[in-house]
C-alpha cells in the first residue's frame, strides 16, 4: 500500500521534470542547442509565479498568463541570437552556462539569496490532494503531471502532424535538404525555442506550486533533468514522459521500501544500465540509431 | 621536439619552484602563490579532463567523480587512519585511475558511446559515489573528516609554499604527459578517434585500448590533484567534493583555452582563475558571476575553437599587448595593484587574440599547386594491366555467412572464394547486401553466422583493427577524412599504425609514396576540408593503401564523380591493383566494373546470384533480371 | 617557431607577473579597500586614525546564501553601530566581507588573501560548517583569532584560538536529544512512539545518530531508546531529496506521537507539506536547524513544531537581553527588509552572528591591541559579554565551546516564541494537538 501510494506520487512528480525536460529535449534534437539557460528561465518563471501571486494576488497556476508569453519573447530572442552568432553542440552548452549564472545571480540580487515560498494564503495548492480510494494525488505534483501530459501530446501532435513541426524534423534530420526544399529554419527554430522557453515558465510555476526557491536551485534540477531528457531519447517529447515517470517511480519506490537514502544510488545506476543498453532513448532500441 | 619539450617542462618547473623556496628572499608576497597554487589545481584538473575529453572527443562530466576520490582518499586515509600524506597521494591518483577504468569498460566496452551519452554517463558517476559515501557513513564517519596537515620540509617558510610546490610538481607533471601524449602516437592515436573512430580502427588503431590508457591518465591526474584538494580545504564532506562545479568549471576552462592543444587548458584556467579572483576582489558585489558569466558566453562566441589557436597566430602581438597594458597601468601607478595591471595585461593580449581582423583564410588556389601531368595511357585506361595477373592461393573465404539486423535478413548463406591477385566487381541492385559484406570483412559488423577467414585466419569476432593488420583495408562511400590532420598525415596514421608500426618522420615519409600512387602528392600539406569530393576519395584509397593491405575492400569509391574523375579513378584502382592488392570493388556503374574487374560477383537479396567472368555474368539473364531490369531502368530516368 | 614564441610568450608573461608583483612592496595599499563598510561620520566620540580592517567572507551566493545573507546584514549593522560608538581603540573599524559562492576551495583562497595580501587586521569566520572548517585551517597557519558564528560540532573545531559564537556544548549529539526529550516530558502525556528522519548531511547526521566510531558517543536515536521510547521509524534522506511523498507515507504508517526530524533548511516545510497532502499531521514535530520564514509561511500546518534556539526576539527574551536589545533588533527587521529578505525576525542566526563580532571586539579591547595571540589569550582567561548570550566562558578542554544556553522554540499562533527552559521561555510549550 505504502509502495503503491509512493509509486503514485512519484510518477506525479516525475510529471514536473517530464516540464522540465520537454523544452530542454526539444532544442537539443531540434536545433542542436543543449541550453543550460533553459534552467535559469524556469527558476525566473518560478520566482515570477511567486512575485506575481504575493504581490498581485494573482492566483498562482493563472500567473503562467503573464509569464508564458514573456517567455516565449525570451526564448525567441535568445535563440535570434544563437542563430546569429553560429552558436550550437558544445558552444551552447558553455554560453547558456554562462547566461544561467547571470540569470542566477540577477535572480539573487533581485529578490536575495533568501529562500523564497509563497505563502499558504496565497498557494492553497501547495498542501491540498485529491483522493480517490484509499489513494492520494497530492495536487501541486497532479497539477503538474497534467500539465505535462498536455504539453507532451501537444507538442507530439504539433510535430506529426502541422507542416510546421514536420518541417522542423525534417530539419534535424537534415538541415541541407530541409533548407533546400524552402524550410525557413530562422524562424521555426525562434518560435520551438520561445515555445520551450513558454514550457520553462509552466515549469517555473509548477515548481514554485510546491516547493521553495533559492537562486541556487538550478543546480539540484539539472542532473536529474538531463538524465530524463537522455533517458527519454533527445528531442523526443513523448519519451521525456515516460522517462520522467519512470525515473520518479523508481526513486519513490526504493524511497519507500529501502531507504530514500539509497534512491540516488539506484536511481542512477539505473540510469547508466539504461544508457548502456538503450543509449538512444528508451523508446529507441538500440540498434537503431547506432552508427 | 620531445626531449626539448620535456626539458622546457623541467625549466620552468625549476623557475617556478624556485619562486616558493626563495620566495622570502625574492620579496614575493605569498599571496601570489595562493593564487599560483589555485591557478595550478585547476590547469592539473583542465588538463586531466582534456587528455581524454578534449584529445579523444569523449566529452566528460564527471571529472568531480575523479576529484572526489582523490580527496576522499587522502582524508578519509590521512584523517581516520592515520596513513602519511605522501603515501595517499600515489594511492589515491591509483584509486581514480581504476575507477576511470572502470567507467571506460562499462562505456567503451559496450559500444562506443559518445557525445551526450557518455556526457551523461560520466554525470551519474559522481552521484553513485556521493550516494555511497552518504550510505556507508563508516567511510567518513558521517561528519566528514578532517584533512591532517602533512609534515613539510623547514626550508619551505609556510604552508601555502608546501601547497603551491605540491601543486606545481602535479600540474607540470600533467602538463608534461599531456604534451608527452600530443607528441606521440598515443596522441595521433586519440587526435584519429576524434575525428573518425570507426576509421581510425579500421585502419589499424587499437581504439579500445587508447581511450583505457586516455581515461586512466585522467583518472590518475584527476586523483591526484583532488589529493591535494582535500589538503587545501582542509575539511573534506560529499558536498564539497561531488559537486557540478568542479566538471562545469573543468569543461569552461577547457574549452576556452582550446580542447585539441596541450596548452589549451593552461591558457583557459590561468585565465578564468584570474578573472575570477580580480572580480571577487573588486568588490562589484552581486556583480561577479554576472561579468564572469558574461565573459564566459562572449569568448565563447568569438573563440568557439579556444584561445590557443588564435593566440598561436597572434603570439607577438600578444606579448606586446600583455606588456605594454600592464606597463603603462604599472608606470602611471592611478589605479589597482600589480595583479590588476596584469590581469588588465592579460585581458588586453586576450583582447588583441580575439580581434576579429582580415581572416586569413586559406585561399585554395594558393595552397594547391598543380597536379602533376598524368601519363595519357593511364588516363585512358584502354589497357587492361591486371587481367594477365593469375589469381594465385585463396585469400578470402567466406562460408555460409549470414546477417540478420533483427528479421532483416541482410546476408543469407553467402559463400564466397577471393584468390590473390583477383579484382573482384561486387555488384547488385541497392539493398541487396554489398555494403553489409564489406562491412563483415572489414570487421565492423559481425556475421550472425557462418566463418570468414582472410589469409587462412578466422576473422570473425576479431576487433577491426586486428583485421586491419591481418591485411584487410577498405575506403567508404562517404570519404571520412581525419579533419585535424593533412592529407600526408591522414596516410601516415595508416602507416603508424600498420601492421609494423613505424615512428611519425618515417610513416610521414613512407605516406609520400601512397600520395604518388593516387596522384595526391601535391596537396600533402592541405586539410582534407580544403579538397574536393573526388581528392577525398583518392585520400580515402591513399589510406587504405597505407595499411599495406592483402586485400582492399573499395566501397562506392566512384560515387559522385564526373566522367573525367572517373576515368582518373579508375587508373589509380589499376595501379593498386598492379602493385599485387587484391581488390573487392563495390560499384554501382556497369561500365567500370566490367571495364576493371577480372571477376564479377553478383548479389541480390542477400544472396548470391552470380560468379563469374565480367561478360557471362553480365548476360546471365538472372542477373538481368534482378539487376539491370530495375536499375536500368532507374539509370535512364 | 610554435615552440619558439610559446616559450618567448611564457617568458614574457612570468617576467611582467614578477616584475609588477616585485612592486607590490614598494606600494602598500593606499585606496579604500573594496567591499568595506562606509564609515559613518559619527557626531559622539568618532574614532580616528587608521581604519581596523576584518577581513572573511560569506556565502552571499550559491547554496549557503540563503543565510549567508543573514550574517551579512547583521555584520554591517553591528560595524556600522560600533563606529558611531566610537570605533575600536578609538579607531574606526571597516569589514571586508569577500563571496566564497558556497565554494570551499574559494574559502582558504579568499581567507589567504585577507590575510597575506590584502593584510586585514583581525577575522571573523564565514558561514556553515564546511567553510568555517576550511576558514579554522587559514586561520590556524596564521595564528589569527577566529571568532565563528555557526560550527556547532564540537569535537571538529580543534584549533585552539577558534571561538564559537553559538554553542551546543561540548556533546551537541547529546545536548538537543536530552532537552528535547527532557522537554516533552514535562507534558501531561509525553509521546511514546518516535520516527526519526535524518537528513544525510554532516551535521544533522551526527547529531541524529552520533559518531559511527564510538558507541559511547550516542546521538538522537539512541538517546531516545535508552530513555524507554519506541523508535517506529528511522528513515535517513539524502540532502538533495525532491520527493517526499514517500518519506510522508512511511511517517504516516508508522503512526509516531512524535517526529524527530533531524533536518536542514526547508526539509521539515517540504515534509509537513508532503504529509498534510496526504491528509496526516503528525502529533508533535521537531525540526533541527530549519530555515524559519518558510515554516511560518506553512500557516497553521506547521504550527506547534519545534526546533532549536539561542535567541528569538520575543518580549520576554529582549527584556532579558538588556535595553539596547530591542533597538537592535528593530535595526536589524528595517536593514533586512531593506534587503528584501522574505523573513525578516533576528533570531539565532543573527544572534550567533552578533555574539561574534562582540567576541571580537571583546578580545580586541582585552589585549589593547591587535595583537592575535594576546587576543587569544585574553578569551581564554576572561572569556568574553554578549548582549544576548550573556558572559561566554571558552574553555580549551571543551575546544572553546562554553557551556549552551540553546533553547527549543515552537510555533505558537503563526510565530516562534522560545518555550524551553522555563527560565527562558516566553510561553507555555503546547502539547501535542488531537
Amino acid at each position: 500500500m505504502t509502495t503503491l501510494q509512493a509509486a503514485l506520487s512519484g510518477a506525479l512528480v516525475g510529471g514536473m521534470f517530464a516540464v522540465m525536460a520537454a523544452g530542454l529535449s526539444l532544442t537539443w534534437g531540434m536545433l542542436r542547442v543543449i541550453n543550460l539557460a533553459h534552467f535559469g528561465l524556469i527558476l525566473v518563471g518560478a520566482y515570477l509565479t511567486f512575485e506575481l501571486a504575493t504581490s498581485w494576488g494573482l492566483d498562482p497556476i493563472l500567473t503562467i498568463v503573464v509569464t508564458v508569453p514573456l517567455m516565449f519573447l525570451v526564448g525567441a530572442g535568445l535563440q535570434w541570437a544563437f542563430d546569429r552568432l553560429g552558436v550550437e553542440g558544445f558552444a551552447s552548452l558553455l554560453v547558456s552556462f554562462g547566461l544561467l549564472i547571470i540569470v542566477m545571480q540577477t535572480v539573487s540580487n533581485v529578490w536575495s539569496a533568501d529562500f523564497q515560498r509563497m505563502e499558504g494564503d496565497v498557494n492553497p495548492y501547495a498542501t491540498g490532494s485529491v483522493s480517490i480510494g484509499r489513494f492520494v494525488f497530492p495536487a501541486p505534483t497532479l497539477i503538474a503531471f497534467v500539465f505535462a501530459v498536455v504539453i507532451v501530446v501537444a507538442a507530439d501532435q504539433v510535430l506529426r502532424r502541422t507542416f510546421a513541426g514536420r518541417a522542423l524534423r525534417a530539419f534535424a534530420e537534415d538541415r541541407a535538404v530541409a533548407s533546400a526544399f524552402g524550410i525557413d529554419h530562422r524562424r521555426l527554430g525562434m518560435v520551438l525555442a520561445g515555445l520551450s522557453a513558454a514550457s520553462a515558465a509552466v515549469a517555473g510555476m509548477l515548481f514554485a506550486l510546491g516547493n521553495a526557491v533559492t537562486p541556487s536551485t538550478p543546480f539540484e534540477w539539472i542532473g536529474i533533468v538531463f538524465a530524463v531528457v537522455i533517458l527519454g531519447g533527445i528531442g523526443q517529447v513523448g519519451g521525456v514522459l515516460l522517462a520522467g515517470v519512470l525515473v520518479g517511480t523508481l526513486s519513490a519506490v526504493v524511497s519507500a521500501t529501502w531507504s530514500p537514502a539509497l534512491s540516488p544510488l539506484v536511481l542512477f545506476s539505473a540510469i547508466i544500465l539504461a544508457l548502456l543498453f538503450r543509449p538512444h532513448g528508451l523508446l529507441t532500441p538500440a540498434s537503431r540509431g547506432a552508427r | 621536439m620531445m626531449a626539448r619539450g620535456l626539458g622546457g617542462f623541467a625549466l620552468v618547473f625549476a623557475v617556478l619552484a624556485a619562486l616558493a623556496v626563495w620566495r622570502e628572499d625574492l620579496g614575493l608576497p605569498i599571496f601570489y602563490l595562493v593564487l599560483a597554487s589555485t591557478a595550478l589545481f585547476w590547469i592539473a584538473q583542465a588538463t586531466s579532463w582534456n587528455v581524454l575529453s578534449g584529445y579523444s572527443g569523449y566529452f566528460s562530466f564527471g571529472q568531480g567523480a575523479f576529484v572526489g576520490v582523490g580527496a576522499y582518499t587522502t582524508a578519509v586515509l590521512g584523517g581516520r587512519h592515520g596513513v602519511d600524506f605522501y603515501l595517499t597521494v600515489p594511492v589515491a591518483a591509483v584509486f581514480s585511475a581504476l575507477l576511470a577504468l572502470l567507467v571506460g569498460a562499462l562505456a567503451f566496452r559496450l559500444r562506443s558511446f559518445r557525445g551526450e551519452i557518455f556526457a551523461l554517463l560520466t554525470l551519474a558517476v559522481p552521484f553513485i559515489l556521493a550516494a555511497l559515501a552518504r550510505v556507508n557513513s563508516e567511510i567518513d564517519g558521517g561528519q566528514g573528516v578532517i584533512v591532517p596537515v602533512a609534515e613539510y620540509p623547514d626550508w619551505l617558510a609556510q604552508f601555502q609554499d608546501f601547497l603551491y610546490l605540491l601543486n606545481l610538481v602535479v600540474a607540470v607533471a600533467a602538463v608534461a604527459a599531456a604534451f608527452a601524449i600530443q607528441h606521440t602516437r598515443f596522441g595521433w592515436a586519440l587526435a584519429s578517434i576524434r575525428d573518425a573512430e570507426d576509421v581510425a580502427e579500421g585502419l589499424g588503431v587499437a581504439t579500445f585500448r587508447y581511450k583505457m590508457l586516455a581515461i586512466a591518465v585522467t583518472g590518475l591526474i584527476g586523483g591526484a590533484a583532488g589529493s591535494l584538494f582535500a589538503l587545501q580545504i582542509g575539511f573534506v564532506t560529499v558536498e564539497s567534493v561531488f559537486g557540478l562545479t568542479i566538471p562545469l568549471f573543468v569543461i569552461v576552462m577547457s574549452v576556452l583555452g582550446g580542447r585539441t592543444h596541450w596548452v589549451g587548458p593552461v591558457l583557459g584556467a590561468v585565465v578564468i582563475v584570474l578573472i575570477q579572483d580580480r572580480l571577487s576582489a573588486s568588490g562589484f558585489e552581486g556583480w561577479n558571476l554576472i561579468v564572469l558569466g558574461a565573459i564566459l558566453a562572449v569568448l565563447v562566441v568569438v573563440a568557439p575553437d579556444g584561445l590557443q589557436a588564435r593566440l598561436w597566430r597572434r603570439p607577438w602581438q600578444a606579448a606586446v599587448a600583455l606588456v605594454a597594458v600592464t606597463g603603462v597601468l604599472a608606470v602611471v601607478d592611478s589605479w589597482g595593484g600589480p595583479l590588476d595591471w596584469f590581469v588588465a595585461g592579460v585581458l588586453a593580449a586576450v583582447a588583441v587574440v580575439l580581434w576579429p581582423g582580415r581572416a586569413r583564410a586559406p585561399v585554395a588556389a594558393e595552397r594547391r599547386p598543380a597536379a602533376a601531368p598524368v601519363a595519357p595511357e593511364e588516363a585512358a585506361g584502354a589497357v587492361p594491366v591486371a587481367a594477365d595477373a593469375e589469381p594465385g592461393e585463396v585469400l578470402v573465404e567466406c562460408r555460409d555467412v549470414a546477417k540478420y539486423f533483427g528479421g532483416v535478413r541482410a546476408l543469407d548463406g553467402v559463400s564466397l572464394r577471393i584468390r590473390a591477385g583477383e579484382l573482384v566487381g561486387l555488384v547488385g541492385p541497392n539493398g541487396s547486401g554489398k555494403t553489409t559484406l564489406v562491412n563483415l570483412l572489414s570487421g565492423a559488423l559481425r556475421p550472425t553466422s557462418g566463418s570468414i577467414a582472410v589469409a587462412g585466419r578466422d576473422i570473425v569476432g576479431l576487433a577491426p583493427h586486428r583485421i586491419a593488420h591481418v591485411g584487410v583495408s577498405r575506403t567508404h562511400q562517404i570519404p571520412k577524412p581525419f579533419e585535424s590532420m593533412t592529407v600526408r598525415d591522414n596516410v601516415a596514421m595508416a602507416i603508424m599504425f600498420g601492421r609494423s608500426p613505424r615512428p611519425l618522420a618515417g610513416a610521414r615519409e613512407e605516406a609520400e609514396a601512397c600520395l604518388d600512387v593516387v596522384h595526391l602528392r601535391h596537396l600533402a600539406d592541405a586539410k582534407p576540408a580544403e579538397i574536393n569530393l573526388h581528392e577525398r576519395q583518392l585520400l580515402e584509397m591513399a589510406r587504405a593503401i597505407a595499411t599495406k593491405p592483402k586485400v582492399l575492400l573499395l566501397d562506392e569509391a566512384l560515387a559522385g564523380l564526373n566522367p573525367a574523375e572517373i576515368d582518373a579513378a579508375v587508373a589509380v584502382v589499376r595501379r593498386i591493383h598492379a602493385t599485387g592488392i587484391t581488390i573487392v570493388i563495390v560499384e554501382h556503374l556497369l561500365r567500370v566494373v566490367n571495364q576493371l574487374a577480372t571477376r564479377v560477383v553478383v548479389l541480390n537479396q542477400g544472396a548470391l546470384l552470380a560468379d563469374g567472368d565480367p561478360r557471362t555474368v553480365m548476360n546471365d539473364p538472372d542477373v538481368i533480371r534482378a539487376y539491370l531490369g530495375r536499375h536500368a531502368h532507374a539509370r535512364g530516368t | 617557431m610554435r615552440t619558439r614564441s610559446l616559450t618567448a610568450l611564457s617568458a614574457t608573461a612570468a617576467l611582467t607577473l614578477f616584475i609588477t608583483a616585485a612592486c607590490a612592496d614598494d606600494e602598500p595599499e593606499a585606496e579604500p579597500s573594496p567591499g568595506a563598510a562606509e564609515s559613518p561620520a559619527g557626531d559622539t566620540g568618532a574614532p580616528s586614525g587608521d581604519p581596523i580592517v576584518v577581513g572573511s567572507t560569506l556565502s552571499l551566493t550559491g547554496a549557503f546564501g540563503p543565510t549567508g545573507i543573514i550574517h551579512q546584514i547583521a555584520g554591517e549593522q553591528f560595524v556600522e553601530q560600533l563606529n558611531e560608538s566610537g570605533g575600536l581603540l578609538g579607531r574606526p573599524v571597516e569589514w571586508m566581507v569577500l563571496d566564497d559562492e558556497s565554494d570551499q576551495a574559494q574559502v582558504t583562497a579568499l581567507y589567504e588573501r585577507l590575510i597575506g595580501q590584502e593584510g586585514v587586521d583581525l577575522i571573523i569566520g564565514p558561514y556553515a560548517t564546511p567553510n568555517i572548517i576550511s576558514a579554522m585551517a587559514v586561520a590556524e597557519r596564521h595564528g589569527f583569532t577566529m571568532p565563528q558564528h555557526t560550527a556547532v560540532l564540537a569535537p571538529l573545531m580543534t584549533y585552539e584560538c577558534q571561538f564559537p559564537a553559538w554553542s551546543i556544548g561540548p556533546e551537541p549529539n547529546e545536548y538537543v536529544p536530552e532537552q528535547v526529550f527532557d522537554a516533552l516530558e514535562s507534558l501531561p502525556t509525553p509521546p511514546e512512539r518516535v520516527a526519526f528522519v535524518i537528513n544525510q548531511g554532516g551535521s544533522t547526521d551526527f547529531i541524529a545518530q552520533g559518531s559511527p566510531d564510538d558507541d559511547g558517543d550516542a546521538g538522537a536515536v539512541p538517546i531516545a531508546e535508552e530513555r524507554g521510547y519506541e523508535v517506529v521509524a528511522e528513515i535517513r534522506y539524502p540532502p538533495d531529496t525532491t520527493d517526499w511523498a514517500p518519506i510522508a507515507a512511511q511517517i504516516r504508517d508508522a503512526d509516531p506521537d512524535f517526529v524527530f526530524n533531524s533536518g536542514l533548511a526547508v526539509d521539515p516545510v517540504n515534509l509537513l507539506q508532503a504529509m498534510e497532502q496526504l491528509d496526516y499531521r503528525p502529533p508533535l514535530m521537531f525540526s533541527l536547524f530549519p530555515a524559519p520564514g518558510p515554516l511560518l509561511g506553512l500557516g497553521d500546518v506547521a504550527d506547534g513544531l519545534l526546533s532549536v534556539s539561542i535567541f528569538e526576539p520575543n518580549d520576554a527574551l529582549i527584556q532579558q537581553a538588556g535595553p539596547e536589545a530591542q533597538a537592535i533588533v528593530d535595526e536589524f527587521e528595517a536593514r533586512a527588509t531593506a534587503e528584501g529578505l522574505p523573513y525578516t525576525a533576528f533570531e539565532t542566526q543573527a544572534t550567533a552572528s552578533w555574539n561574534a563580532w562582540e567576541i571580537l571586539v571583546a578580545a580586541v579591547e582585552g589585549a589593547g591591541d591587535t595583537d592575535q595571540q594576546a587576543m587569544c589569550d585574553y578569551l581564554h582567561e576572561n572569556g568574553a559579554d554578549t548582549t544576548f548570550s550573556g558572559h561566554l566562558d571558552f574553555n580549551p578542554d571543551d575546544n572553546n565551546f562554553w557551556p549552551s544556553n540553546q533553547g527549543l522554540k515552537q510555533i505558537q499562533d503563526g510565530d516562534w516564541v522560545m518555550v524551553w527552559p522555563a527560565d527562558r521561555a516566553a510561553a507555555q510549550l503546547q502539547p501535542p494537538v488531537g
